[in-house]
């Protein structure tokens, strides 16, 4: 058999055989296709030869880990510091504060209205929502300042219990915990008399 | 016989392609139609029934359900998909491959019976598939959610069809096959591989069944699945219809012979690969998210060799594009699939992906390619097509143009708000508070944000719709203007024609094969041998691409022959595109499956369901809430802080967390946030006023409501069947007699029921309502077990025969108790 033709240069060079009125040219590849192509099978070979052979990589679940536990003692901190100045008083005094108070209800309206109520009753045109009234005098899981922000921070203490509130240390700053707190103090129907001025 | 060569007269068979053609017309409207209801539902939660009326008359009409269960969006959207898939694509493929396929190989398609079989079974399907997935009967699987017995039939009249184009090559009076049959056999028969390894299931009853494979080997083989169903459903055949209607309508020759010989093969071996792209950043084994990465990274080029033969197949004909309307078609649909492949590769690098994942991005780069690339190549096709098919004229070309115009407009307003969509829901869900230690935006803030988006995504689908409908319009006036004529050939015949006398010893023992096995095999032992022996391999890989290299640059010739001889022989040819196929799979898929489960669980086990809360699962599978709510937190710092629970830091997705999972529920998509840990989250009363009405627990929800679940009594009596049929398949459900099974659902119901009185809520324990509750409470519990050390990073670790755990906790596949 004879040698078929191979294109030279410039000149398109047209294949012989016709398909129901479909003819073919058989040009060159373009240069720069070949390119991305030749550059994507290197890469494939550099990339992965990096990775298992470099040991340059750390694996995804050591590296994400590491990231977090870094973010969980920033967090830890940042908790401490704010607990190192806080206590039941100041809480107290931060109800007081209408300033506080304002932010902690827009946390509040965004966060807690769908299950407390946007007026702290647990109940939505009589029909009583997943969460306990904040405007009676029955706490649950204790009254003082600090438990409010301890059970707004973790969650129900009790794991087990078939209804639970969610911790809300994953969505919440302490800061912004703690004026929410105030703002559910505000409305508490055991408010103590401010602490009085020196 | 016959030894000279003499002329016969054949009849093309065209009636079965303008079935198909005015199927595909039909259908495509169908499922278009309901995309864009669904895509209305995600901006009007009351579109997922008949609410909206009430809306639009001012509350003169008051309806009383606020949801509608074969309107809500968890079943509409599968409906929208497998509609424009299997029913639009799938008979303009249908409708093109006939056409072409007898004028190719000058002969008439071997068996009218089998094309009527082919055709009414493809559309009682069709119809099949349009009652079931609106019902909830579902397989739970992107673009496999037909049951099991739907899936039966798809598998046999696809083997109909394959049938009657392969026994048509073979009665073909032109010995070589044309660049656009190759596409179509790689179609052929990588789609019917590719379906029925998705597809197999136990069935526990005539509409009900549970995948064979479950948790990440249930997602692997969904995604190597479900990334060729576009590759080799909604590409391949595509380019072969290019292929052919394109010179045909430009009336110039194919740009480049050797660039299809180059692009066809490289596209049909690296496509099968890429599937893992799917699940990058989460809890499937890192050599396969490399490989699903660094494939798709190569795929860019073979892609961009079918549209740049595409496009420069115009060259010197380019004056058309401004008078005739097919022509347009095609170089936009040309242009968008370029789009859509580079777009494809982009978003599978690992760090562009935990960006545009799960959002709206995705979506975009998929309608590109649906809407660009399918459907522009199709209304290309059917101008083309329906005039010649009924002997006739176009009605009106500059209805044709307008159309062109009203859908260009449309498409670009779609895709480019999906982009910004996309990216903007990604960067707010990325985004953490200034200390770093919160994710900075509530999820429903970041639905809030992208609303207007998504009306201008709804106003783009529509003025897409309007402009097909222009095209219906148009055809149907051309078709009542002409007559079907049949078309006749005289042909050559000739006996001695040297074409399919190829043996199998020619097929395999010549250079190009050789060296490319070799050179692969050495490939594959890179990717698995143990450190440095690896490298060898690598070594005496180059060593024999360079071999390869010199050999093809000292006699091309030879080479150029061998393929050409290859083109004379198609089931050598099929073979051969078979096995480059196949290659990808197994190597991805197969170590997955017998790779040690205890010692990839990740230190996690899944806990298993109790009776109630499997019969939970199917409800949430059966009302596709897979659409819109995920069940992997991915392995990045915003996903664990958002998804996660406080104080653990590993607490992304284990793969041991859903090794029991048939099917996997990981979901591709986040309308809703994801609900791995969502069992550690919220209570059941949250949950049962969150099913009533979303909005009164998150308000500025999307999501429907799902006042039917309160209705309906969960199938409590299948539950025995169901259980069995998990036990057969490895789950490891403690032995239960039929009655216990029951028992424990019931008083499971009970409890919950009993705990939801306490709260003031009553509901009856038998409604559906209360098996999801059980199930959603349930989602993400496991128990942890300890692993020796932490696996070496290596592509593949050995697989050990013995298990560490002991076999209580999974019985193995083969070893039947």
């Amino acid at each position: 058999m004879t040698d078929p033709p191979l294109p030279s240069g410039d000149q398109p060079l047209l294949r012989p055989h016709v398909f129901d009125g479909i003819q073919e040219y058989d040009q060159r590849l373009p240069n720069w296709w070949l390119m991305t192509f030749y550059i994507a099978i290197a890469w494939f070979v550099l990339y992965w030869t990096l990775y298992y052979q470099g040991g340059f990589f750390t694996s995804d679940s050591d590296r994400v880990t590491a990231q977090l536990q870094a973010i969980h003692q920033a967090k830890t901190k940042e908790l401490e510091k704010l607990l190192s100045t806080l206590d039941n008083d100041v809480l107290w005094a931060w109800s007081e504060d209408p300033n506080i108070r304002r932010e902690g209800q827009a946390i509040y309206s965004r966060i807690c209205a769908a299950c407390h109520a946007p007026d702290l009753s647990a109940k939505l045109a009589g029909a009583p929502l997943p969460g306990l009234p904040l405007n009676d005098e029955d706490w649950k899981y204790g009254s003082q300042p600090l438990d409010i922000f301890h059970m707004v921070s973790k969650g129900s203490p009790d794991k087990t219990a078939p209804v639970q509130m969610p911790p809300w240390e994953s969505v919440l700053s302490p800061a912004e915990i703690a004026k929410v707190s105030a703002f559910v103090l505000s409305h508490h129907v055991h408010r103590p008399p401010p602490p009085a001025q020196p | 016989m016959n030894a000279a060569p003499h002329q016969i007269t054949i009849e093309f068979d065209d009636r079965t392609v303008r079935r198909f053609l005015i199927a595909s017309v039909i259908w495509g409207f169908v499922g278009m139609l309901v995309g864009l209801i669904a895509a209305t539902q995600l901006s009007f939660w009351q579109a997922n029934g008949l609410k909206w009326i009430e809306a639009l008359t001012f509350g003169s009409v008051k309806i009383p359900a606020d949801g509608i269960s074969f309107l809500s969006f968890g079943r509409l959207r599968p409906l929208h998909t497998n509609a424009v898939i299997f029913a639009f694509v799938g008979n303009m493929i249908f409708a093109g491959i006939y056409y072409s396929t007898q004028r190719l190989c000058k002969t008439r398609t071997a068996s009218d019976l089998l094309s009527a079989i082919h055709f009414w079974g493809w559309q009682l399907i069709i119809v099949a598939a349009a009652i079931t997935l609106p019902l909830g009967f579902t397989r739970g699987k992107e673009y496999a959610e037909l049951i099991w017995p739907i899936n039966l039939a798809v598998a046999l009249i696809w083997v109909v069809f394959g049938a009657n184009f392969f026994w048509t090559l073979k009665r073909r009076h032109e010995p070589n096959l044309y660049v656009a049959l190759w596409f179509y056999i790689a179609t052929i028969i990588t789609v019917a591989m590719l379906y029925i390894v998705n597809h197999l299931s136990i069935p526990t009853s005539f509409t009900h069944s549970y995948p064979l494979f479950g948790g990440v080997q249930d997602a692997l083989v969904q995604w190597w699945y479900g990334h060729n169903a576009v590759a080799f459903f909604l590409t391949t055949p595509i380019l072969g219809i290019m292929y052919y209607f394109l010179p045909k309508a430009a009336g110039r020759p194919v740009y480049s012979y050797r660039l299809s010989i180059i692009h066809f093969w490289s596209l049909v071996f690296i496509y099968i690969w890429a599937g893992p792209h799917h699940l990058l950043n989460t809890s499937l084994p890192r050599w396969l998210q490399m490989l699903g990465m660094l494939f798709s990274l190569m795929l860019w080029a073979p892609s961009w060799g079918g549209m740049l033969n595409g496009l420069l197949t115009l060259r010197g004909a380019w004056d058309k594009l401004r008078t005739d309307p097919v022509i347009k078609f095609y170089v936009a649909a040309i242009t968008f699939y370029g789009m859509a492949t580079f777009e494809g590769p982009l978003l599978s690098i690992r760090a562009v992906n935990a960006l545009s994942h799960y959002t709206d991005w995705t979506i975009a780069h998929v309608h590109a390619g649906t809407l660009g690339w399918n459907g522009f190549m199709a209304a290309g096709m059917f101008y083309w097509l329906v005039p010649r098919l009924w002997n006739t004229k176009l009605h009106s070309v500059a209805l044709a143009n307008m159309h062109f115009w009203i859908g260009l407009t449309g498409i670009l307003l779609y895709v480019a708000s999906l982009w910004a969509s996309g990216i903007t829901q990604g960067l707010m869900l990325n985004a953490l508070n200034p200390d770093g230690t919160l994710p900075k935006y509530e999820f429903i803030e970041t639905l809030e944000r992208i609303k207007p988006l998504m009306l201008a995504r709804t106003f783009g689908g529509s003025l897409y719709l309007l402009g097909y409908l222009l095209m219906m319009f148009n055809l149907w006036r051309t078709i009542r203007s002409g007559t079907p004529s049949p078309e006749t050939r005289l042909v050559t015949v000739d006996a001695a024609s040297p074409h399919d006398r190829m043996s199998w010893r020619e097929l395999f023992t010549n250079e190009p094969v050789l060296y490319f096995s070799l050179g692969l095999l050495l490939c594959l032992l890179w990717f698995f041998l143990p450190n440095y022996a690896n490298l060898g391999a690598l070594v005496g890989g180059f060593i024999v691409i360079i071999k390869g290299v010199t050999a093809f640059q000292s006699h091309p010739h030879r080479w150029a022959v061998w393929h050409d001889k290859l083109l004379q022989n198609y089931l050598p040819f099929t073979v051969l595109a078979f096995i480059a196929v196949a290659l990808g799979g197994l190597i991805q898929i197969i170590p997955t499956t017998l790779a040690n489960r205890a010692e990839s669980i990740h230190g996690r086990l899944q806990s298993l369901y109790t009776p109630l809360e499997l019969a939970g699962r199917d409800l949430y599978v059966s009302e596709g809430c897979y659409n819109c709510h995920s069940q992997q937190i991915r392995m990045l710092v915003p996903d664990v802080l958002r998804y996660g629970r406080p104080g653990i830091p590993d607490d992304y997705s284990h793969l041991g967390e859903s090794l029991y999972d048939h099917p996997y529920q990981w979901g591709s998509k986040r309308t809703g946030p994801d609900l791995a840990r969502e069992g550690s989250k919220r209570d059941a009363l949250w949950h049962l006023l969150h099913m009533k009405d979303p909005r009164s627990t998150s308000p500025g929800s999307n999501m429907p409501a799902y006042p039917w679940l309160f209705d309906r009594s969960t199938d409590i009596d299948s539950l025995p069947a169901r259980i069995a049929a998990q036990r057969r398949i490895g789950v490891p459900w403690p032995a239960l007699t039929s009655d216990a099974i029951k028992d424990q659902a019931r008083s499971q119901a009970i409890a919950i029921s009993q705990v939801l009185h306490t709260q003031g809520r009553s509901i009856p324990p038998d409604r559906e309502v209360v098996a999801l509750i059980a199930y959603l409470t349930k989602l993400g519990a496991y128990q942890e077990v300890g692993l020796p050390s932490p696996p070496p990073p290596s592509p593949l670790r050995q697989p050990s025969l013995q298990p560490d755990l002991p076999d209580t906790h999974r019985p193995t596949l083969g070893a039947n108790p």
